[in-house]
């Protein structure tokens, strides 16, 4: 990189037009070779004068993008080679521009056979000069990141892995490692988009450990053990209107437990591969890293719900299908007005049956909670419901289901509550949907599953909650709390 | 004829005012965005739609933990230093002067002059896992200790009943508030279309102090208030049909008057029009919905025995029975009131000895059994249980009149008393906020009465803040201008 200039507020103001003016020759230049190719197919008519003149501004505007792209990149935070690359081709489109035009419109007038080469080699760099400055702004996946299957592995790229928008609940808080499991995933979220190998900003990368400790061009961004002295802590606490706050002002912010998150790892002495066990933790970060079990770390908003379900992003239902479902009686209900997920509920069609199960299936993305109870369903209708991918809690109590249908239910990968209250379910299929790795929650109560079934399910899973509940023995045990009770005829006076 | 055709026409614009176009045009386009989101609420057929629209819900700002509530009132107040909030301290100061920092600038309802400290009354003991201290007037609902999250520093504005209990429902002392029941239903819409989505049980002998306001729709259209079901007898008076009518012939009237008040209804565009039709249709429907869910009869003896409930009887008891009933037939809020739980210590059943003993005897087995049962039929998963007065009783002996009672008594206290919750995405087994050591003032994470109301509708996926209704040129929420969500009793 050549430079010429020293960096200034002037130079900075006029490179940001970089991305206003390099549309102009852009357009300019493609208008000027469509009307030179339509001309000579003879398909239009269009003066010589006219294209000219379009080429003389096209090549004006090529070389004011080229001052204003040179200003721009005084800046730095870009990767040098592709930068170079861009910058020469935006030098060629203008050189190109200014030739053709040159040309055209007769000043030089021997020679004429260099205008089309001139023309056609402008219009080609156009396109690969504005390729690699799409690439240097929004990074070189961006055009076709979202490249739909076949054509993706027809052209190679790789499955793409979903940038993280939500840090994912962590289970066991206390066996997650601080920095891999909490402190990058915060980074990726709300700071990798400009500190990352294609794009520096302030010359630093905050894509792994080693750059991160590396630091930028205004020195490291943290000082080990001291968490509140850090720049990157610093940055993300002065008032959002601060030049020198980070994220910049308009782009998502961290939210306070994930500043303290960062503090806390910071003072704690950054450390690369220890775990939540191994450091302090302090009555002040319990809160923060509470949320982080619960899911919920992402926002500032309401806490929510623990099941990992209720985060899923799916398509909002088909307005179509919503009322093929209703016309069969259930009540169809949105869980929150931010998803697409609905909950549904059959409490007035308790005709509801097996031939009508299959209408759930229109929903198969969308329904999340299930209330199937008092109705006519069999294991013939709970096969439908196992396509029911993302089912979470699901109501089947006093209903005819019994083992056979269970073995359908167990591959539901979020199936969290199920009721099988008053049904004919058997230890063998409590046996079986204990092999669920989801569910947390199984309600046998009045069903004929045993206290040996369950104890042998428990075997299985003790982590899972199987809900039994009073008979005629237990009630009498639950009656003798009360023996204690004599009725107090007349209370002692205190005269 | 012709004057007669006259009036008829200024009738007409009389009721064509510019609220009622405003209100209609408001309504339509809501109705209309709930109807192509949602339209779940009331039946498919097309005679009804309009009166489902009515009961159409929003959509919760957040995915619910508890999609249906039951407020057990224990209206008069129970005394929080007998039950849950043990102080071992205060047993040391029975029988003292009231220290003069805990009366300066203080008002009650009745102390006057300096009273005498009163110890607590009841043994305390530790229960369950979790260690919640619960005195022996209360031997059942220590075995699901660890169901419950009890609050123990509530505190409130006011020290009266009728007051402090709209306060509590209604978000404002003040007549004229919708309450948290027709909040909840106007919010989450009502599942079952042949039950009332707000259920009212009373017992105890008496309507709560505050009467129906504590259960009314407020400035909400009425459809959203609370229909209040007799526990003995018929649920409800007159909803059987009289002798030499049948069935068909009721259908057949209520079409009929339904369909005038529609025509009615067109003309002048009045939501009070539509609460009327959906309640001739609900009234009809409940003809046959009612009296089932009613009956306890088919229930099996053992969970009568658990909840000690006989066929007939118009108990407390009773009403916790139905209460389950209820809320297993998906409707959406159901308020229990049980009347009998002040403790002046005027009578010898109005103190806290021997009349709190014997209310809490009625009580304790079916609250407990309540909760049991809704746990073992998978109900206490998404049913919030919330269980309070309107107020808590002083550490002081009540000196009415300067005089000491004839029996153990306490006046109403607003600086600190004791609920608890138990289900609908409520911490189980777990205790927040403390009173200092003679339980006069919440030491440690106080909760308003504004705060508690915030965090129901949280747990019912409404942000309080942003859960509104326009009226009379603003918005109104439940917790008017306060409030703050409990976190911590969040699971």
């Amino acid at each position: 990189m050549l430079t010429l200039l020293q960096a200034s507020d002037w130079t900075y103001f006029i490179g940001r037009f970089h991305p206003v003016l390099v549309h102009l020759p852009i357009g300019f230049l493609l208008i000027a070779a469509l009307l030179e190719i339509g001309k000579r197919l003879g398909k239009i008519t269009v003066s010589d004068t006219a294209i000219t003149f379009i080429l003389f501004w096209s090549a004006i505007g090529a070389t004011m993008a080229c001052v204003a792209g040179y200003l721009l990149s005084l800046g730095g935070g870009y990767e040098e080679a592709l930068l170079s690359d861009h910058q020469w081709q935006g030098i060629g489109v203008a050189v190109f521009a200014w030739i053709a035009w040159l040309f055209k419109s007769g000043i030089i007038s021997k020679g004429s056979f260099v205008y089309l080469p001139a023309l056609a080699f402008a219009t080609i760099l156009t396109f690969t000069a504005g390729h690699d400055g799409g690439s240097l702004t929004h990074g070189d996946d961006y055009l076709t990141q979202y490249t739909p299957e076949p054509f993706r592995s027809l052209a190679g790229i790789a499955p793409r892995t979903e940038a993280i928008k939500e840090i994912k609940p962590i289970a066991n808080i206390n066996e997650a490692v601080v920095y891999k499991d909490i402190v990058q995933p915060i980074l990726e979220m709300r700071c990798v988009q400009c500190h990352n190998a294609n794009k520096q900003k302030g010359g630093l990368r905050m894509d792994g450990m080693a750059m991160l400790a590396k630091g930028g061009e205004d020195g490291p961004v943290f000082v080990s053990g001291k968490g509140s002295e850090s720049a990157m802590i610093k940055r993300c606490l002065l008032p959002e209107s601060d030049d020198d706050h980070m994220p910049p002002k308009g782009k998502p912010q961290l939210s306070e437990s994930q500043i303290a998150l960062l503090t806390w790892w910071i003072d704690q002495g950054a450390p690369a591969d220890k775990k939540v066990s191994d450091l302090k933790v302090t009555d002040q970060i319990k809160p923060a890293l509470a949320l982080l079990s619960s899911g919920s770390s992402g926002g500032n908003g309401a806490v929510s719900s623990a099941s990992p379900v209720l985060s899923l992003k799916v398509a909002a239902p088909a307005q179509k299908s919503v009322e093929a479902v209703k016309k069969v009686g259930l009540l169809v209900m949105p869980i929150a007005h931010d998803k697409n997920l609905v909950q549904i509920s059959a409490v007035n069609a308790p005709g509801f049956g097996d031939g009508q199960s299959g209408f759930l299936t229109y929903l198969s993305e969308q329904i999340v909670w299930l209330k199937l109870g008092h109705t006519k369903i069999t294991d013939g209708g709970v096969k439908e419901l196992a396509k029911l991918k993302n089912l979470n809690k699901l109501h089947l109590e006093y209903t005819g289901v019994t083992d056979a249908g269970l073995n359908d239910l167990k591959n539901l990968q979020y199936l969290e509550y199920l009721n099988l209250v008053g049904t004919k379910v058997t230890d063998a299929g409590l046996k079986t949907i204990a092999g669920s790795k989801s569910l947390k929650n199984i309600y046998v109560w009045n069903s004929a599953v045993t206290e040996n079934g369950i104890l042998e399910a428990k075997k299985l899973r003790p982590d899972l909650n199987i809900v039994s509940g009073f008979n005629e023995a237990r009630v009498a045990e639950f009656l003798k709390a009360g023996d204690s009770l004599k009725v107090v005829e007349s209370p002692k006076s205190t005269k | 004829m012709e004057k007669l055709l006259k009036e008829l026409q200024h009738a007409d614009l009389h009721n064509q005012t510019r609220r009622h176009f405003l209100q209609s045009a408001g309504f339509g386009l809501g109705a209309l965005g709930l109807g192509s989101l949602l339209g779940s609420c009331g039946s498919s057929n097309a005679e009804t739609g309009a009166a489902a629209e009515a009961m159409g819900a929003k959509i919760p700002q957040f995915a619910p933990k508890a999609k249906r509530v039951i407020y057990i009132h224990m209206a008069g107040a129970p005394s929080q230093l007998e039950l849950f909030d043990y102080k071992p301290e205060l047993e040391k100061y029975h029988g003292k002067d009231c220290p003069a920092e805990f009366l300066e600038g203080k008002k009650f309802a009745f102390i006057q002059g300096v009273p005498k400290m009163l110890g607590p009354q009841g043994k305390f003991n530790q229960y369950g896992q979790s260690g919640a201290w619960m005195s022996d007037y209360i031997p059942y609902l220590q075995t699901v200790a660890d169901e419950i999250s009890f609050i123990k520093s509530m505190h409130t504005d006011q020290f009266n009943h009728a007051p402090a209990q709209l306060l509590l429902h209604t978000g404002s002392a003040r007549l004229g508030r919708p309450s948290l029941g027709a909040w909840s239903v106007y919010g989450l819409g009502s599942e079952n279309q042949n039950l009332p989505g707000f259920i009212v049980l009373a017992s105890g002998g008496r309507q709560p102090d505050a009467g129906k306001s504590v259960y009314g729709s407020g400035f909400l259209p009425s459809v959203y208030q609370g229909v209040q079901c007799r526990t003995g007898g018929d649920p409800v008076l007159y909803v059987t049909d009289p002798n030499g009518m049948n069935r068909n012939m009721r259908k057949q009237t209520i079409e009929a008057i339904n369909e005038i008040n529609k025509q009615t209804y067109d003309d002048v565009k009045d939501p009070e029009i539509l609460t009327r039709i959906s309640q001739y249709e609900m009234a009809f429907r409940m003809q046959m919905s009612v009296p089932e869910v009613m009956d306890v009869s088919k229930e099996p003896q053992f969970i009568l025995d658990m909840y000690g409930v006989k066929p007939g009887e118009g108990t407390f008891a009773m009403n916790c029975l139905l209460a389950r009933k209820l809320v297993e037939n998906d409707v959406r809020f159901v308020q229990l009131f049980d009347w009998g739980w002040d403790g002046h210590g005027t009578t010898a059943g109005d103190n806290v000895e021997g009349g709190l003993r014997n209310k809490c005897r009625l009580s304790d087995k079916p609250v407990a059994a309540l909760i049991q049962d809704l746990k073992m039929r998978g109900l206490l998963d998404e049913t919030l249980i919330i269980w309070g007065a309107e107020f808590g009783r002083t550490p002081m002996q009540e000196n009415r009149n300067g005089v000491v009672m004839p029996f153990m008594g306490r006046d109403h206290h607003l600086e600190a008393f004791t609920m608890w919750m138990a289900g609908g995405g409520v911490k189980k087994g777990y205790s927040h906020g403390e009173t200092d050591e003679l339980g006069y003032y919440g030491v440690k994470d106080r909760v308003h009465v504004h705060d508690l109301q915030a965090t129901i509708l949280h747990l019912m996926g409404f942000d309080h803040e942003k859960f509104t209704y326009p009226f009379q040129g603003r918005n109104f929420r439940l917790t008017d201008t306060a409030g703050k969500v409990v976190k911590n009793i969040i699971a």
